[in-house]
């Protein structure tokens, strides 16, 4: 078994590689997402990791991997009832497009990648992609969705989001390392 | 006269409350120095939820503080008392209970 990049992440990267000016000379390489769909990216983004932890706490017998996924739950619901709330409070209506739709054909495939999957392998696969997932909505936050928003309120929930997003990074990290290395590399 | 002065006396000094913001995913501030029989109380400023919990041998826990909410402890032993929130281990705090 091959282990290529998440597809999710490679959806993120993209979307990093052409908001990064020095990548391409071409001028207004960012992905031009209005606000709306910049919402729709985050609702998009917090319902993956909130499906994907529903779907571990059914496969894992692990108390620390069980535990994570029962935070992804709780603090991504948490932070899409805000978003909700905002975009009520803002009579917007978030819009779907390109990112987000990668964002969910990348969850389908990772899904698909889990569902094979039992015991320590599985915790093993599952912490890897939060970690990678995690590091990759981060990364997307810090150089695209944060500085592309316009309106403040929005911002500002991107913003106070960010330090959680960092903190289950780590979080995600600690579990990796606690469960060690795969016992063999597939080739 | 004698008998206000003993009250004043057995009373001592009122016990303080203090506060702990929970913010950005970080307890503020991480260390506290209180007296034995002062109250702290952490109140949470972050979207997500957050606990206060005891580590090692005390175990005492705010329970689940959403948004807005808060939760106390009375420190009743002098010690170091550390603590974590129970859903982020990242996060850290310390009493010093003189």
């Amino acid at each position: 078994m091959s282990r290529p990049m998440p597809p999710l992440l490679v959806a993120l990267s993209l979307m990093l590689a052409a908001s990064l000016p020095a990548q391409n000379p071409a001028p207004a390489a960012a992905p031009d997402l209005s606000d709306p769909e910049v919402a729709h990216v985050a609702v998009t983004a917090n319902s993956i990791d909130i499906d994907a932890g529903k779907f571990a706490q059914t496969r894992t017998k692990n108390p620390a991997v069980h535990q994570f996924a029962a935070t992804m739950i709780t603090d991504h619901s948490a932070v899409n009832a805000q978003a909700a709330a905002l975009a009520k409070k803002l009579g917007v209506t978030p819009a779907d497009n390109a990112v987000s739709q990668s964002l969910m054909t990348g969850a389908a495939q990772a899904h698909q990648d889990l569902e094979s999957l039992k015991g320590a392998a599985f915790d093993r696969a599952y912490i890897a992609r939060e970690v990678a997932y995690h590091q990759a909505v981060l990364d997307a936050l810090d150089k695209l969705l944060i500085p592309t928003t316009e309106n403040a309120d929005l911002k500002k929930l991107l913003q106070d989001v960010r330090p959680a997003i960092a903190a289950h990074l780590e979080h995600a990290k600690r579990i990796q390392a606690e469960l060690g290395a795969p016992a063999k590399t597939a080739q | 006269m004698t008998f206000w002065l003993w009250l004043l006396l057995a009373i001592g000094p009122a016990p303080t409350s203090h506060t702990v913001e929970i913010r950005g995913m970080e307890f503020h501030p991480a260390e506290l120095t209180v007296a034995v029989g002062d109250t702290v109380v952490w109140i949470n400023r972050d979207l997500v939820p957050h606990t206060a919990t005891g580590a090692g041998k005390t175990k005492w826990d705010t329970g689940q503080l959403a948004q807005g909410d808060s939760g106390r402890y009375v420190a009743r032993v002098a010690g170091n008392v550390s603590y974590v929130c129970a859903f982020h281990p990242t996060m850290r705090g310390k009493l010093l209970v003189r």
